[in-house]
């Protein structure tokens, strides 16, 4: 009865423990094979089984697949050998949830010395995995940055030290931790560390300032810092975190770019005189043909007028018919000039600028045409022209010359139809001129604005080769193009804008 | 003492052709009889103001027109110009620039200098045989010229 009563209370004891280990720990017990003979509350809870699933099973159900099949053996060897196993096992609820556990695997043994069965006792330490792992993270971002970040306490003292300052400054993070900071500071700038860390003191932080710090070697650094107070759990300040970039390599690179710059308006400078000088002899030579290929010119013409007029007696019919021509010829020069020095004037020429109102401008060169279509059966349909900026002598001179072409090679049709118009591509307005005239090969039409450049025998139609060249470079000179269609006796259309083709 | 009358017309023409070409307008237009020709620029202002080798002269010549060539060995028509219109006792000869020159610059300097009129000449004959004999008429015979009278 003593020894049952004695029984009594020892069980008794032990329900008591085990009902104060569940309210702790996290218990199941297996069979020497790992089959789960017995899980508590906790177990359940924790992986979210219920004891029905989890009795009979073995603890694969709950293998999370982190760790390595060699720390699954060993935790096995160990107690298979009938030692104690402890560790920490990330397992995988039944949602799908990992959970970290800081476990103890006890082997009971039989008589043979052989398990029994295992009793695995756990704690709950997902918590601070995380928080651990969180940690981890930082620490590997502070590592991995260019800059240094330093830690300080109050006086100075370097407390933490990232590659990124091992490789800015020389130092490890052993010759550094433990010293003062002022080993950075070059002398002269001693006051900047007393006067930031009085600031950190008072809890403000010290935002990106550029200033010069010593590395191992020596060598001064530009560098940009910013710092900032660092606190402990209570709130107080017991220290500093420093960014330093180093700005040597971007100082570097804008004492480049400035020297960069300076020598691209140094060259611009130059250019501009050569241009300049470029200019003014062109200015001269044009002054001199002007001048002096007119006057020989002047002479051709005048004596072969005065040996037609006064000395025909003494030539044939030939004669006087050759001497005529030569005649023709050098007036033909003369035009050829005149030509030629206005293409070359408008290209020098300062462009003025100002709102055309382009029907009224066409309207007028029309007007100014007339001549030209008297006696001719010519139709002329004019669409909407919106306004432009431009240089309205320019602007005219491009109108006339364009409208002056398409009445000039409908000059052979019974019925000319000359069509004006613009179109609106994007913001930019294209202007054209549509004849029905004599046209051209399109394989010829990269030779259209070209100076002296001429598809049609003066035979046929006169002229020199310079009014597209001059529309061209008018156009141009806006900052716009021109361009051409044509169907060899069909007519042609002749397209410009006026802003938008300086790319080409 | 000052010449006036004698000559009509200062012709100032380096270029051989041109100064043939428009004495032989002149002489068929029968415009003038009196006709100066000074070859460059220091003979035309030797010869208005007698020096050089007109110093013997030891006068002021006074035309009733000059033509000028702008383009001229030695002095430049413009330089001839400005020496004309610069001096109390020539300013008031009327100055045609007869000129093959078209050039802005030309223009505007020969006008602010106080040209008189500005002829681009032509290279057609008939135009530039029209334009002298143009020229002729109206300066020697429709306008009519200041009486000068210059201090020595």
């Amino acid at each position: 009865m003593r020894s049952e009563a004695k029984l009594k209370g020892l069980l008794k004891e032990v329900i008591d423990l085990k009902a104060a280990l569940d309210e702790h720990a996290i218990v199941a017990i297996t069979d020497p094979q790992g089959k789960i003979t017995y899980v508590n509350d906790k177990f359940c809870a924790i992986s979210k089984y219920s004891r029905e699933e989890l009795l009979g099973q073995d603890h694969r159900l709950i293998n999370s697949g982190f760790h390595p099949a060699e720390f699954i053996r060993d935790l096995w060897t160990t107690i298979a050998g009938g030692k104690v196993w402890h560790g920490e096992i990330m397992n995988r609820a039944k949602d799908g949830s990992f959970y970290w556990v800081d476990t103890t695997i006890v082997p009971f043994l039989n008589e043979q010395g052989k398990p029994r069965q295992y009793v695995a006792i756990r704690a709950d330490i997902t918590e601070r995995k995380r928080a651990e792992e969180a940690v981890a993270r930082l620490a590997a971002i502070v590592e991995s940055s260019d800059d240094a970040i330093i830690g300080k306490d109050l006086q100075g003292i370097v407390t933490s030290w990232n590659a990124g300052a091992e490789k800015e400054f020389g130092y490890t993070a052993s010759e550094m931790i433990g010293h003062s900071i002022t080993r950075l500071i070059p002398p002269e700038r001693r006051d900047e560390e007393i006067k930031t860390l009085d600031q950190i003191r008072c809890g403000e932080s010290v935002g990106h300032f550029e200033t010069v710090r010593v590395g191992k070697d020596g060598k001064a650094l530009d560098v940009s810092v910013a710092i900032s107070a660092i606190r402990d759990r209570s709130g107080k300040i017991v220290g500093a975190s420093k960014v330093v970039r180093d700005m040597t390599e971007k100082r570097r690179a804008e004492e480049a770019l400035r020297q960069l710059n300076a020598n691209l308006e140094q060259r611009v400078v130059e250019r501009t005189i050569q241009l300049e000088a470029a200019n003014k002899d062109l200015e001269s030579f044009s002054y001199s043909v002007s001048h002096d290929l007119r006057a020989p010119l002047r002479a051709i013409s005048g004596f072969s007028r005065i040996v037609r007029e006064d000395h025909s007696a003494a030539l044939d019919a030939d004669g006087v018919r050759y001497l005529g021509l030569v005649e023709k010829s050098a007036l033909q020069m003369g035009q050829l000039i005149d030509d030629l020095l206005t293409f070359s004037r408008t290209g020098r020429q300062a462009l003025t600028v100002q709102t055309v109102n382009t029907a009224e401008l066409v309207s007028a060169c029309l007007t100014d045409l007339q001549e030209m279509r008297e006696h001719r059966h010519v139709t002329i349909t004019v669409g909407a022209l919106p306004d432009c900026e431009a240089d309205a002598s320019l602007l005219r001179q491009v109108w006339l010359n364009l409208l002056a072409n398409a009445l000039k090679y409908t000059r052979k049709r019974d019925q000319a139809v000359i069509t004006i118009g613009s179109q609106r591509e994007g913001d930019t307005d294209s202007y054209f001129v549509q004849d029905n005239g004599a046209g051209f090969e399109m394989k010829y039409a990269d030779k259209l604005f070209g100076v002296f450049q001429r598809l049609h025998l003066s035979d046929d139609y006169e002229g020199t080769g310079v009014g597209l060249a001059l529309v061209q470079r008018i156009v141009q000179r806006h900052g716009g193009r021109v361009w051409a269609e044509a169907n060899l006796n069909l007519g042609a259309t002749f397209h410009f804008t006026l802003t938008g083709g300086r790319d080409d | 003492m000052i010449d006036s009358g004698e000559i009509e017309i200062l012709l100032v023409e380096d270029n051989p052709t041109d100064l043939e070409l428009a004495l032989r307008v002149f002489k068929k237009h029968r415009i003038a009889n009196r006709i100066e020709v000074a070859r460059d620029g220091v003979e035309a202002l030797d010869f208005l103001f007698g020096e050089g080798a007109h110093a013997s002269r030891g006068t002021v010549v006074i035309p009733k027109v000059i033509l000028l060539d702008l383009k001229l060995p030695k002095v430049g028509g413009i330089e001839v110009l400005r020496r004309i219109k610069g001096d109390p006792r020539t300013r008031a000869i009327p100055i045609v620039v007869l000129t093959s020159s078209r050039e802005e610059k030309d223009l505007l300097e020969s006008y602010q200098l106080g040209v008189n009129s500005y002829i681009v000449k032509p290279v057609d004959f008939d135009q530039f045989s029209e334009c002298l004999r143009d020229i002729g008429m109206y300066w020697l015979l429709s306008n009519t010229p200041p009486k000068i009278h210059a201090p020595q």
